[in-house]
């Protein structure tokens, strides 16, 4: 690989992916930045989703769903078979559509993905706990309870204690299947802000039908149709002077 | 609006209106004199139980070893020998019953062969008969060693619990939604420690309710006991020896000529019927706190 650019976090080439006989994306190749937000928008179906499982491999846990081509990560092919899936996982992390808070506390809810990858003493671990509730901007809401179940928290809470979780476990890059989809305007908020300083640590990619979204809170945006990539650009230049006319109708709503 | 052209009748009664009102008042009836059977049937076998069961349920019925007819026996060594039973059988019912749920649900999809044979073997093995599962223990655990035992007994009762609580196991956990293992698994968990951890915790109250509905149908159980630890006049906490129960000594004194004993049948089925009972509200109590 080219040493100069190590400032790209995830480079796929030539990706395809299949659904049973389903061929669900078509020769992919895009590169996600470090240290930057990618987002992916297009209509429903397009495949988006899609290529954000791949990158922690979410689709092996279903037979059927297989993937060709490359995805490079520090120097490595996550595609090939043999790869420690969970190390994998810890190093790339995820937050879904809905929030799943697991049914513990919320202090364990973060102690949990933690303790899968390291030993802490209590100290240490009450240190993490503390450094990413606050990062998430939760710590001075949950800071009295944190033995109470995390399933008592709003949907909005639980869904930063689901990015907590995530960062927890100090991955490099963070995956966001729509985070704000499920959630009102004002936690949408918050989480938007948010993304602006996790950014500074992790690369991030962000799967979203708000095409305000995507405006506010990405450095580089790619548009997706039927399985195929269509454009990929800084968000400024594909929301003023877009390449492909799908593009300018997608963004201004002429189609999807 | 207002001024659009409607079809609409405004407040002209719908001219099939009476017809349906009448219709559903009948199913109402019905559906109400159905459920009053239903809890007639339940008050009167609950009364009669209570009126005869109550005046035979002294302290001596409850502390004192069975004995012969007149001695002023009790019903002591059935009480604890059922207890002990049923504990065996649940201690060994739910490793194997929660095993093969979990194997079911997580890892035996609809697809698999070897998962569907143990589903259907499963449920056929709920509705066999109790007695057949006494025999088969018999002839396994009681005829090769010349002697009857609690241990045999117990299994009986196991063979009948597990395949409740592989069920209700395997339903538990398929109403785990998928997004919560696959926030597991995004965090690099391994499958058992997601399936441990996560699946079986979110299922946990789902799952107890299934071993206490076990508990509840084994412990009324007669018919796996009969030729499997058999019953025994005397106190016996040797699982090697042939042990008493509540529904076999009903059984035994119910039809008996001698009065006290009958007495005794009656106060054994009031503590098995509170038993259930009380293992019932529990299993209310747990779910609605789940």
């Amino acid at each position: 690989m080219n040493e100069t650019k190590p400032q790209v976090a995830l480079a796929v080439r030539n990706l395809n992916f299949y659904y049973g006989q389903n061929h669900a994306l078509h020769d992919i190749s895009i590169d996600f930045p470090a240290r930057k937000v990618t987002a992916m928008i297009g209509p429903s179906g397009c495949g988006k989703s899609t290529l954000l499982r791949i990158f922690n491999r979410m689709y092996d846990l279903y037979p059927g769903q297989r993937a060709t081509g490359e995805v490079i990560f520090d120097g490595r092919n996550i595609l090939e078979t043999g790869l420690d899936l969970n190390i994998l996982r810890a190093r790339i992390g995820m937050v879904f559509q809905k929030p799943t808070p697991f049914p513990m506390s919320i202090y364990d809810n973060i102690a949990f993905g933690v303790r899968l990858h390291e030993r802490l003493n209590k100290a240490d671990m009450d240190v993490r706990v503390q450094d990413v509730l606050t990062r998430v901007a939760l710590w001075n809401e949950v800071r009295d309870r944190l033995n109470a179940p995390a399933a008592g928290l709003s949907g909005g809470q639980q869904q930063r204690l689901c990015i907590a979780r995530s960062i927890a476990t100090r991955p490099e890059v963070l995956l966001l299947d729509e985070p704000t989809s499920a959630l009102d305007p004002i936690s949408t908020a918050r989480i938007e802000e948010l993304l602006d300083e996790l950014k500074e640590e992790f690369t991030i990619a962000i799967v979203t039908h708000n095409m305000q979204q995507a405006a506010r809170c990405a450095d580089q945006v790619a548009f997706f149709y039927m399985g195929r990539l269509i454009e990929v650009d800084a968000a400024d230049r594909i929301f003023t002077n877009p390449k492909q006319q799908q593009t300018q109708d997608y963004i201004t709503g002429r189609f999807g | 609006m207002s001024n659009m052209t409607t079809l609409s009748p405004g407040w002209a009664p719908n001219p099939c209106g009476a017809r349906r009102r009448r219709k559903d008042r009948v199913a109402t009836i019905l559906g109400m004199i159905a459920a009053g059977i239903l809890v007639l049937v339940l008050t009167s076998i609950l009364w009669t139980l209570l009126a005869r069961g109550i005046v035979g349920l002294s302290a001596g019925a409850l502390f004192k070893p069975m004995g012969p007819p007149g001695s002023g026996g009790g019903l002591a060594n059935a009480i604890l020998g059922s207890v002990i039973q049923t504990a065996m059988a649940l201690a060994m019912a739910t490793p194997l019953g929660l095993g093969c749920g979990i194997y079911l649900s997580e890892y035996g999809s609809k697809q698999n062969r070897f998962a569907s044979c143990v589903r259907f073997v499963s449920d056929v093995l709920m509705s066999v008969p109790s007695i057949l599962v006494g025999l088969f223990v018999y002839q396994v655990l009681v005829a090769p060693f010349g002697h009857f035992s609690a241990f045999a007994g117990s299994v009986a009762l196991a063979i009948l619990a597990v395949p409740i609580i592989v069920r209700t196991t395997e339903d538990m956990l398929r109403l785990v939604p998928v997004s919560m293992r696959e926030a597991g698994a995004a965090l690099g968990a391994t499958r058992w420690r997601v399936t441990l951890f996560l699946c079986l915790r979110s299922a946990k109250t789902g799952v107890l309710t299934g071993i206490l509905l076990a508990l509840a149908r084994v412990s009324g159980e007669t018919a796996p006991l009969l030729f499997t630890s058999l019953g025994n006049q005397n106190w016996s906490f040797s699982l090697n020896h042939p042990m008493a129960s509540l529904p076999v000594t009903i059984y035994q004194y119910a039809g008996a000529s001698y009065d006290d004993w009958v007495q005794l049948a009656w106060a054994g089925a009031l503590l098995v019927t509170l038993g259930v009972l009380a293992i019932n509200i529990a299993v209310r109590f747990s779910a609605r706190r789940g």
